[in-house]
């Protein structure tokens, strides 16, 4: 109690001091300058840890985290460029079938062990093996060799050439020797894996052999904040730091502590809906949806006007491939919507449930708005709240469900991982897409090598799903992230993940 | 008992409070001030004012009419959960209470081991079992409460089935469900009203809680406990948020259990 | 003897039933848990492997006679969604929610008894009066709104606790009891005030009765009589509630978790529920019902101690 006091009163005197030099400098009320930092995540990570895994069918959440954990032969840098990574060097040839890789000298396992060929090897045919369906990594069923001519090479041959097959090479290198990858998470990164409590808290520490630039904080606790209610007060009362994606609304409540750094989120925001249930199975009742919903009003009301509007599943960040004249494609047209609805046999409107996870409070949001604007056509929408290992469980993977408002994201950055889930046969394909055209397009955009050409189908791809309207596609989100003034350095990337080597803190 | 009677107070007290509370929700079926999920991105976080004398969320929504809306949904969510819990306990307290026996026995220690739990725990289970939601809620808290009106009952069953009246009336060959239904049961109401408003109050306190833990009434849909959580994140710049659903959900337990305490007093 | 005897048989039936009703009700809901452990990943081959191996296919009697063996001798099963052992995930959390449930209940004998026996000796007074009116207002709080009004007065405004900033009792017990008391407050404040009220009424009650007239009017020592007499009789009701409340607080502790970001049980449970991982759900129901009619059984035994009237 004593100490309490003793802080109370050394906040109060700091305040006052803050407050007489107008606040330039955020207040250092905190104790201990040993360089931690507790950032605040909205869901517990996922149950394995196995990159390959999470890779192929985790969340992004866990994605996001474990990028600091592990590292493939390349790696993305905030610019969206590939950078050599445990590879220190890449040669394409030609015909853009053989790929070589010079292993980097030295790169250390968080275990101690050196990355060798073998482990390379090993990561590259785990995530290939096609023996229980289909591969890990989709991708990777075009590798027709991979070998080591000596200890410092590594040759992949493909069947047919890929433009895209570099992003895909971000895949983690993991120890052979790791028989626990689920439990025991080993990788090359600059942050290695400590420890885990279940819906408390995931620990990760520095590592101080790391190949390239250590990270400058030696301890990072990633606390999870199930109650999204709690996270501005939690902010603001010192319990986390950093928090990666808060609502506009929760910016405005945050004290002169923090920092808010403005990027886009990265992700495709959409009503997502099951093409498989009734009424969505009918084209004209998804495009009549799409019609009744304003995004510019949703986007004014969520994101204080901040998010990007799209149209199709692709965001700006993709640069040529991303198509903004698509955002367009419906505009609001309640009597176009309601005709749609009379057609499609739904004159007086239909009811439905939106299936919500219940850790992101902008999808929340998001999900409150459609159904105010849905009214106006007749349809009454109901939100049901679930947790997030829920909504995987029996949304992304059982299917059962009429729709949803989530964020999608890319994990590398390939237009492909955004538009395969599209296609019939897809795993993931959640919600059951399905369009001859769209599988023929995008098998065309798959196997051609000519870069235009490539583009040009993944244009039309993303115009048939706008057209036969998959999703009531909204927004790429606005992303806030809020970071304690003790802290800089935080650096947006391109991708749906978070780079906590970079952060550092500031000196006084 | 003395000459001079005091006069209820907890009973008057009570009974505006909760006369209060139920004419909000009353009106609210058929008047609020804004459509309660209307949005209006001009009023985010409007402060208190003559047009808005709550203020409004973080969707520009009309707090008071919410605040109205989130009155109705819980009393109904807390009528049904009455409703359940009476309707069920009645009819398995007066059979164990009047027939007693060997059947008595194994639904009391039936009855013992779901009292053991809290209802809160005991809800939270049926839920996980049949999936949130307003009626569900409903469902989950009315078998929760049950028990102890079955209790109640029970014991007034057991008291009144040796009484003189009751006798008479099975001699001048009344059958056993008209004895307990017709002569029996308006016996126990007083006690039973009593206990009826302690229902409401704990039901009350129930979904404002379940709601607050999202798996109660689900949004847009307006619910005090509801409107409480999510004002968590403007509680520092729009404290008003979260005091005026605050402020309803006490005055309504506060009327409950006022009103329970003054119908016990005037029962003696 | 014969009634300790009796009541703990009881005890026992009782704890029987209650774990056989949780395994029953996680039984016959649908849903394949087999399935749900699978995932996408399920083929028909696989799914009939898996359900012999977790012995699904047994019947339900045998299979609760397995479960509640394994049960108490530390083999809860295993989480789906954690894929650890359930013990582990339970003893982990259990230091927690014990913390929160004793600290609050101390708390609240702490004050409510000297505070309720002050009321009562008062009878009529001013103070009696305020603390009455105050009284029916703080029952009427609920705890996760008191939490509310706490994170708000002494979180954010007088910095006194970090919102939020739980510390495990592995890393620092000293921070994790501080950051308890808070939430400790919430949890008790209400159950103060009902712990209050009763006590008085029941004080009340008791000097009406004619021992204590006569007791008086024979010039015995005021105190003695209060202290001696009266307030053991007057603590038997008292004693019920305490313990009914120590259940409540255990209950109650899920909602007030979710105010302060605890991960206690509470959490665990709350999250193993919208996760339909079953195995964990059954477990904490079922050593929270085991709580419950141990402190049940508790109460009985002090009764006979009170009061030796009882049989």
């Amino acid at each position: 109690m004593k100490r309490r006091l003793k802080g109370l009163f050394l906040v109060f005197v700091l305040c006052t001091l803050t407050i007489t030099l107008c606040g330039c400098t955020g207040d250092k009320a905190g104790e201990d300058n040993s360089s931690e930092i507790t950032i605040g995540i909205p869901q517990d990570l996922d149950d394995s840890l196995d990159p390959h895994v999470v890779g192929s069918t985790g969340s992004a959440g866990t994605r996001e985290v474990l990028f600091n954990v592990f590292e493939g032969l390349v790696k993305p840098d905030s610019d969206g460029n590939l950078i050599p990574a445990v590879a220190s060097d890449k040669t394409v040839s030609e015909d853009g079938k053989t790929y070589t890789f010079t292993l980097r000298e030295n790169v250390k396992f968080h275990d101690g062990s050196t990355v060798t060929t073998e482990d390379v090897i090993y990561s590259i045919e785990r995530c290939a093996d096609a023996s229980s369906g289909e591969p890990l990594v989709p991708a990777f069923s075009n590798i027709e060799s991979i070998t080591a001519p000596d200890e410092k090479t590594i040759v992949i041959q493909l069947s047919e050439a890929d433009t895209e097959f570099m992003a895909y090479m971000t895949a983690a290198i993991i120890p052979k020797s790791n028989a626990d990858p689920d439990k025991t998470p080993i990788g090359t990164g600059p942050y290695m894996y400590v420890s885990r409590s279940p819906q408390e808290e995931v620990v990760l520490k520095r590592f101080d052999e790391y190949w390239g630039e250590k990270a400058n904080i030696e301890n990072v606790t990633l606390k999870i904040v199930a109650n999204a209610d709690t996270i501005a007060t939690n902010l603001n009362g010192g319990a986390i730091d950093m928090y990666a994606r808060v609502t506009s609304a929760q910016v405005a409540e945050l004290s002169d502590d923090f920092e808010v750094y403005e990027g886009t989120m990265n992700l495709v925001q959409a009503l997502y809906l099951n093409n498989e249930a009734e009424p969505f199975n009918d084209v004209k009742v998804r495009q009549a949806l799409c019609y009744a919903v304003d995004k510019k009003a949703l986007i004014d009301m969520v994101s204080e006007g901040k998010g990007v509007a799209i149209g199709s599943s692709m965001f700006p960040a993709f640069g040529k491939y991303y198509s903004e004249e698509l955002s367009t494609y419906y505009e609001k047209d309640v009597d176009k919507a309601k005709a749609l609805l009379a057609e499609a046999g739904y004159p007086d409107g239909f009811s439905f449930k939106i299936t919500v996870p219940s850790n992101y409070q902008q999808h929340i949001d998001t999900a409150q708005v459609v159904v105010e604007q849905l009214k106006e056509i007749g349809v009454s929408a109901e939100i049901e709240l679930i947790e997030w290992d829920s909504w995987l469980s029996d949304v992304y993977m059982g299917r059962q469900y009429q729709a949803t408002v989530v964020g999608v994201d890319a994990s590398n950055l390939t237009a492909r991982d955004l538009l395969e889930r599209f296609s019939s046969t897809a795993s993931n394909n959640f919600v059951n897409f399905k369009s001859d055209a769209y599988d023929t397009a995008f098998n065309n955009a798959i196997s051609t090598a000519d870069d235009a050409k490539q583009t040009e189908y993944y244009k039309e791809c993303e115009e048939i799903l706008a057209a036969e309207a998959a999703n009531v596609y909204i927004q790429d989100l606005p992303e806030y992230v809020a970071l304690n003034k003790k802290y800089a350095g935080y650096e947006f990337y391109p991708l749906y993940v978070q780079d906590f080597s970079k952060l550092y803190i500031v000196k006084e | 008992m003395t000459i001079k009677k005091k006069p209820n107070y907890n009973f008057i007290i009570g009974s505006i409070l909760t006369g209060l509370i139920v004419a909000l929700a009353l009106v609210s079926l058929v008047y609020t001030p804004y459509d309660p999920d209307a949005m209006d991105a001009a009023n985010k976080f409007a402060g208190i004012s003559l047009k808005h004398p709550m203020g409004c969320d973080n969707f520009g929504r009309d707090i008071f009419s919410r605040v109205m809306e989130g009155t109705k949904n819980t009393l109904f969510v807390a009528l049904g959960t009455v409703a359940i819990g009476t309707v069920f306990g009645i009819l398995l307290g007066a059979f164990t209470g009047y027939f007693g026996g060997i059947l008595d026995e194994i639904l009391m220690r039936i009855n013992d081991a779901i009292f053991a739990f809290p209802s809160i725990l005991l809800a939270l289970v049926i839920v996980s079992l049949l999936g949130s939601g307003k009626y569900n809620v409903m469902i989950a808290l009315g078998i929760a409460f049950i028990p102890s009106f079955a209790r109640i009952v029970r014991a007034e069953f057991l008291k009144n089935r040796e009484l003189d009246y009751v006798k008479s009336a099975r001699l001048m060959g009344a059958g056993s469900l008209r004895i307990m239904f017709v002569h029996i049961l308006p016996n126990t109401f007083s006690v039973l009203a009593s206990s009826v408003m302690i229902g409401f109050n704990n039901a009350v306190l129930a979904e404002a809680g379940m709601s607050f833990l999202g798996i109660g009434v689900q949004p847009p849909d307006a619910s005090l406990g509801r409107m409480l959580s999510e004002a968590q994140t403007y509680l520092f710049s729009t404290p008003s948020y979260a005091f005026f659903p605050g402020l309803v959900i006490i005055l309504m337990v506060l009327g409950f259990s006022l009103l329970s305490e003054g119908i016990s007093q005037k029962s003696v | 003897m014969r009634y300790i005897g009796k009541k703990f048989v009881t005890m026992l039936i009782t704890i029987l039933l209650v774990s056989f009703f949780v395994f029953v009700a996680f039984a016959v809901i649908p849903g394949d848990p087999a399935l749900s452990k699978l995932g996408t990943e399920a083929t028909y081959e696989k799914l009939e492997a898996l359900r012999e191996e977790m012995g699904l296919n047994e019947p339900l009697l045998k299979r609760y006679g397995t479960w509640i063996v394994g049960f108490f001798t530390g083999d809860m099963g295993t989480s789906y969604s954690y894929d650890m052992p359930v013990k582990d995930m339970i003893l982990d959390k259990l230091p927690i929610t014990i913390t929160l449930t004793v600290m609050s209940f101390l708390m609240i004998v702490a004050v409510s008894i000297p505070l309720g026996i002050y009321t009562a000796k008062h009878q009529g007074k001013a103070a009696d009066k305020t603390i009455f009116v105050l009284n029916q207002i703080v029952m009427a709080i609920p705890p996760f709104f008191s939490g509310i009004l706490i994170t708000l007065l002494f979180g954010l405004v007088f910095k006194l606790f970090t919102p939020g900033g739980f510390v495990s009792y592995t890393k620092s017990i000293p921070d994790f009891l501080a950051y308890m008391v808070f939430p400790c407050i919430a949890v008790a404040l209400p159950k103060i005030a009902m712990t209050v009220k009763l006590l008085r009424t029941s004080l009340v009650d008791e000097s009406k009765k004619d021992y204590v007239r006569t007791a008086y009017s024979k010039g015995n020592d005021k105190n003695g009589v209060f202290f001696g007499h009266m307030l053991k009789n007057a603590m038997i009701p008292v004693i019920t509630f305490l313990g009914m409340i120590l259940a409540d607080i255990a209950a109650g502790s899920i909602i007030i978790e979710q105010v302060f970001n605890i991960p206690g049980l509470g959490r665990i449970l709350l999250t193993s529920i919208s996760n339909r991982d079953y195995p964990v759900v059954q477990a904490i129901i079922v050593w929270l019902g085991i709580f419950v009619i141990v402190i049940n059984f508790c109460v009985d035994l002090l009764y006979k101690v009170v009061d030796p009237r009882m049989r």
